[in-house]
């Protein structure tokens, strides 16, 4: 009786878990519009569906928190609960990071220098986000761990891209407003990989007990 | 299996099988026990653990019908050789059972019971005394009181005694059998306090029902269901990442 009570908490913190990675994922898929069409009303709603993403971050803190001091969980119910806790920061991060996105890119002019590299990284970015919630709800390490080979495309993506920006803006004045809004999207799209590839090893850690890198 | 250890292997079990007339209670158990370190043994009721708690001491010579084979060795020494002193065996591996027993006398009489049984002079005895209930943290709580009764102690206090008593015979091994399941929160809390304060002195096993205390206060766990040793390693690795279903499923509660 206790506990299937317990295991229906840990199927509730899993299932907060899941619902915030596919609101990050529609607040990815509303930033890559943004970047494509500079749409500020798209841009708010991205804004506004923050909230609700916070609102998971606190609950699955407060869920976390009181199966931790009520239930004594250890070995796979330890790590999925500490997995979760870990997951809902990193997911909470991206989400700002797709915020972000959409803030920058709605001040963004017409002009889309080397735009086509970087919605190639954002879609990797976002394939990167739903396979990773895929993985999680299937509890596939193997997924995980293949996922996070994706993060050296976004990698190589950043710095060749960064480099063409550069080279664009000491090349022609005119292009510094734009280029410097790309290279946040940039570095934000870069940072969305890195904490793909943390929930990652958080599923690796939950699934095997092993700690594994790979960022 | 860790194969070694940093302070060397205290006891040394091989292929020990326990039978209770027909009934074959502990399966070829083979398990090494680092020295200077808390071992927790867990496992559901009827499991074995105090079964096999009882054997690393003999006491289970003390049932007709039980059969052992196998071979302990605690300290290099066979304990089931035929040069064996039984009695010298249980000075150097002390036990401590479930609920508190004092002997119906004065505390100071409890903890020098035994070292005047092994010849120790009266007027030793109260150094002996006085160092052994320091050392079972009861001193400063009834130094001014060592003729009264050791049945007057609290449950908690009755429990330190008798880790007192066990440790005026200088064991190099305690066994505890539940030491705490009779204790409130503090006593117990007392008692784990205790034994992580001897290990620096003895081999500490002890078997548990209460898997947060193995948890706590163990540096190594040992597994038994249906008398057999399911799964033995550090207490971290098998509260964190335990390598077998069925341990997992007992310490996450989903049987036993």
């Amino acid at each position: 009786m206790a506990r299937d009570i317990f295991q229906q908490n840990l199927e509730t913190l899993k299932g907060y878990v899941i619902e915030m990675g596919k609101l990050s994922h529609e607040a990815m898929l509303g930033a890559i519009q943004v970047l494509k069409t500079q749409d500020a009303e798209l841009a708010e709603k991205v804004f506004q569906g923050d909230e609700a993403i916070d609102d998971y971050e606190l609950k699955i803190e407060k869920c976390s928190t009181q199966l931790i001091a009520r239930q004594n969980p250890t070995a796979g119910d330890m790590r999925l609960i500490i997995s979760c806790f870990k997951i809902a920061i990193d997911l909470e991060r991206m989400s700002d990071l797709a915020v972000d996105i959409a803030n920058v890119a709605k001040c963004m002019g017409t002009d889309h220098t080397e735009q086509d590299n970087i919605l190639k990284m954002a879609d990797i970015c976002d394939e990167m986000l739903q396979q990773t919630i895929k993985s999680f709800e299937t509890l596939d390490h193997e997924l995980a761990s293949s996922i996070a080979l994706k993060d050296d495309q976004v990698d190589k993506l950043f710095y060749g891209t960064q480099t063409k920006l550069i080279e664009l803006m000491i090349e022609d004045n005119s292009l510094i407003n734009n280029a410097s809004h790309l290279l946040l999207v940039l570095r934000y799209l870069e940072r969305f990989g890195d904490h793909a590839c943390n929930i990652c090893e958080s599923i690796v850690y939950m699934a095997t007990g092993q700690r594994v890198n790979l960022n | 299996m860790p194969e070694t250890y940093d302070n060397g292997t205290e006891i040394e079990v091989k292929n020990l099988n326990l039978w209770y007339g027909e009934k074959h209670a502990l399966h070829d158990i083979s398990i090494d026990i680092p020295k200077n370190s808390v071992t927790a043994f867990i496992g559901p009721s009827g499991c074995g653990k105090s079964t096999f708690l009882r054997c690393l001491n003999r006491m289970n010579d003390l049932i007709p019908t039980c059969k052992i084979e196998g071979q302990v060795n605690i300290s290099n020494e066979d304990i089931y050789s035929r040069e064996t002193d039984v009695v010298d065996l249980r000075k150097k591996v002390g036990m401590v059972f479930q609920k508190p027993n004092p002997f119906p006398m004065s505390i100071f009489d409890n903890i020098s019971y035994g070292p005047k049984i092994h010849g120790f002079s009266k007027k030793e005895m109260p150094e002996i005394v006085e160092h052994a209930l320091k050392s079972g943290a009861l001193w400063e709580e009834i130094s001014d009181r060592l003729d009264a009764s050791a049945l007057d102690l609290s449950g908690g206090q009755q429990q330190r005694l008798c880790i007192a008593r066990t440790l005026a015979v200088k064991p190099e091994v305690i066994l505890f059998d539940e030491p705490c399941s009779a204790l409130d929160p503090i006593s117990t809390s007392k008692i784990e306090d205790l034994i992580l304060e001897l290990k620096k002195d003895y081999t500490i096993v002890i078997v548990t029902h209460n898997m947060q205390q193995a948890a706590r206060i163990s540096d190594y766990t040992a597994f038994f269901l249906l008398g057999d040793l399911i799964e033995f390693g550090k207490t971290n690795q098998i509260f964190e990442n335990p390598q077998k279903k069925e341990t997992e499923d007992y310490i996450t509660g989903r049987f036993g």
